[in-house]
């Protein structure tokens, strides 16, 4: 393969080569693409260097991101001079063949790692650490990547809300034909159905209670799970959520905030007791004592989003889920534990709650807060 | 439509359009022109996308055919319709007209009952290529999305009772995205990729410049250095490039020669369009941005 427009012969040759060399760097150019930078270039803008970079951009990027890339691509190919190159002209065939199995990534010859590179990397949607960082125990996160993973989820989780949406709208059936009202709407027309009644479609019902742990033994989850908790607000009409950890405080008003950050400040000055000991069954008591007869009718979906080590009374945990179970739809419990190597629900609270889920699986990483997207939508 | 031979043309009239376009934009355009195929644009709400596709179907002095996406549009809203209500007045005064079925059939699924909609209207056009603007298409389901494919490399629409109807004139399709979430790659393999962003200083003053030529400079360097600022704060809703537009109108309808803290408590509301913001703002001191 061609690595530099100098090694070409003719205006054709070297744009071909140009779209070889940018889809072994990871652009999504096919081609379809090729042939219609051939036909751009017959239109007789490629005399401009600018105007022929543009067109090129325009035909080869998908993303704003991309565009970044393909300008640094775009140098290299056209720009270096011969000379400079002539002698490690074999050692960069070599280097091209290695990059083209593994993934895209720009750090070439002679183009240290700059700062910049670094920041698209970050931006690359689908890179490689993106990737990694979404499978990342959220406990184990440096300080860095905690910002980074923060605007990570903050798209990810909105994209999610947007499928559910989405998916939703396409369970509804567009309205069946009401055969009464259509006939007698219509009598005035002389019994001609001109205009058709269509049923009402029948509200949805989706309500969704969270319950949010946020002990100190989950310090290092509750900040992002509470920011999953606000997309699911997006999707869901009627959310409830709760913050326990020894009392249990509701925040649903709080979530109704449009800012996020807002809603998160108003959440951690009413839960005075964050970071504290947990009582999960005496805190599903007050639960069910105080909001149960508001809130567990119409089969709700219950999400319970905590570690199970509980250090309240025995037996109340079971007691109480038994209770919840018999008036939501489902229970699911996220247990970010569960992500860790040879975890089994030894824990007297996980133990006792066990029989009466659903759903039982992890929330230790983005990843696997993602899949319960899967989960939510049969809610 | 002039022959066009080269973008720089283009620039011009946009121009005097009033709508201020770079180079990489109007190569763009051209590419559109020329391979004829769809410009996909993408960028943040407010920048002037949708601006192009009307300033476009000026230049080349055709009809322009809007289709806006919506959560849930289907092929009726975006395609076709049967006009169910004339079909049932035609059947009755059919009774009694002695023509056979077949005839009768073909007379109520023939082309004087169809409702056009963009779609359809965009590729029955008799005398010359128009240009079809989609408008927000991240906003729509995938279903549609994928319906599109077909439209937009083949340029012909299916419907059962009557057969394929293929475009006379291909239209000129501008699609518009504001990347709430991903187009499909095999959508946007099929277009031309475009990246609106917000101008910088220097490119906003010239456009606010364009669309009210009556403002004073002082105004406007003020009026643009604070939506610049703006921009860079962490608010709900950034302003675009239409919003920086209505404040200036704004600021100069009610008389105000300079932008001051009285004239931005007064008139916040037009840059600024949610409660949290302008309380934000209003927090900070207007001061700050004057």
């Amino acid at each position: 393969m061609k690595q530099q427009a100098f090694a070409t012969q003719s205006i054709t040759e070297s744009i071909v080569a140009f779209a070889q060399f940018v889809r072994s760097h990871g652009l999504n150019v096919g081609i379809q693409e090729t042939q219609d930078a051939l036909l751009a270039a017959d239109t007789g803008i490629m005399s401009n260097r600018d105007q022929m970079r543009f067109a090129l951009k325009s035909l080869f990027c998908q993303s704003p991101e991309e565009r970044l890339v393909f300008e640094k691509l775009f140098v290299l190919f056209w720009d270096t001079n011969p000379t400079d190159l002539e002698t490690r002209k074999n050692q960069t065939n070599i280097q091209g063949r290695v990059e083209q199995k593994t993934n895209p990534s720009l750090v070439m010859m002679g183009f240290g790692k700059t700062q910049d590179s670094e920041e698209e990397a970050k931006n690359m949607s689908g890179a490689n650490a993106t990737e990694r960082l979404k499978q990342t125990d959220l406990s184990k996160l440096s300080e860095m990547e905690a910002d980074w993973l923060e605007t990570i989820a903050a798209k990810l989780f909105k994209e999610m809300a947007l499928r559910l949406r989405r998916r939703m709208k396409n369970h509804q059936h567009k309205g069946l034909i009401h055969l009464r009202s259509t006939i007698r709407r219509n009598l005035s027309k002389g019994g001609e159905p001109i205009e058709l009644m269509r049923r009402a479609q029948k509200p949805s019902k989706q309500r969704l209670i969270v319950l949010l742990d946020i002990s100190g033994s989950m310090d290092k989850y509750s900040f992002l799970l509470l920011r999953f908790i606000c997309t699911l607000r997006d999707y869901f009409r009627q959310l409830e959520a709760f913050v326990f950890s020894t009392h249990l405080v509701r925040v649903s008003k709080a979530l109704k905030l449009t800012r996020i950050d807002d809603a998160l400040a108003l959440i951690s000055e009413h839960a005075h007791h964050w970071s504290s000991g947990t009582k999960i069954g005496d805190c599903l008591d007050q639960f069910t004592a105080k909001y149960g007869k508001q809130l567990l009718n119409g089969s709700p979906t219950i999400i319970i989003l905590s570690d199970g080590l509980d250090t309240g009374a025995p037996g109340l945990v079971e007691e109480q889920l038994r209770f919840m179970r018999h008036r939501s739809k489902r229970i699911v419990w996220l247990n970010p534990l569960k992500g860790m190597q040879g975890y089994a629900p030894e824990a007297r609270g996980m133990k006792e709650a066990m029989p009466h889920l659903d759903t039982f699986s992890s929330a230790h990483s983005l990843q696997s807060l993602l899949e319960l997207e899967n989960i939510l939508a049969n809610a | 439509m002039q022959a066009l031979q080269n973008p720089s043309e283009l620039i011009a009239f946009l121009d005097e359009h009033k709508y201020v376009a770079d180079e990489e934009l109007v190569t763009a355009l051209f590419l559109l022109l020329k391979l004829n195929k769809p410009l996909l644009l993408e960028g943040p709400p407010g920048v002037g996308k949708t601006e192009i596709a009307l300033v476009l179907a000026q230049w080349l002095d055709a009809p322009l055919i809007r289709l806006q996406c919506y959560e849930g549009l289907d092929v009726n809203a975006a395609v076709y319709e049967w006009n169910y209500q004339k079909q049932l007045l035609g059947i009755r005064l059919q009774e009694g007209s002695g023509m056979s079925l077949h005839e009768k059939e073909h007379h109520i699924f023939s082309d004087e009952y169809l409702l056009k909609r963009p779609l359809l209207q965009a590729i029955t056009q008799p005398f010359q290529s128009p240009v079809l603007l989609i408008d927000e298409l991240d906003r729509s389901d995938e279903e549609f999305e994928a319906f599109l494919l077909e439209l937009l490399s083949a340029f012909q629409i299916s419907i059962p009772e009557i057969g394929t109807i293929k475009a006379m004139h291909k239209p000129y399709v501008v699609l518009t995205s504001n990347r709430t979430r991903e187009l499909s790659d095999a959508l946007k393999r099929r277009c031309l990729y475009h990246w609106v962003d917000y101008p910088d200083l220097e490119k906003e003053m010239t456009i606010v410049k364009k669309r009210l030529p009556d403002i004073e400079n002082e105004l406007l360097q003020q009026v643009v250095h604070a939506v610049q600022h703006f921009r860079k704060r962490k608010l709900v809703k950034i302003p675009g490039i239409s919003e920086t537009i209505d404040w200036a109108q704004a600021l100069m309808t009610l008389g105000f020669r300079s932008l001051d803290s009285e004239a931005m408590e007064l008139t916040l509301g037009s840059i600024l369009k949610s409660v949290e913001d302008i309380r934000q703002v209003k927090e900070d001191g207007v001061e700050a941005f004057v």
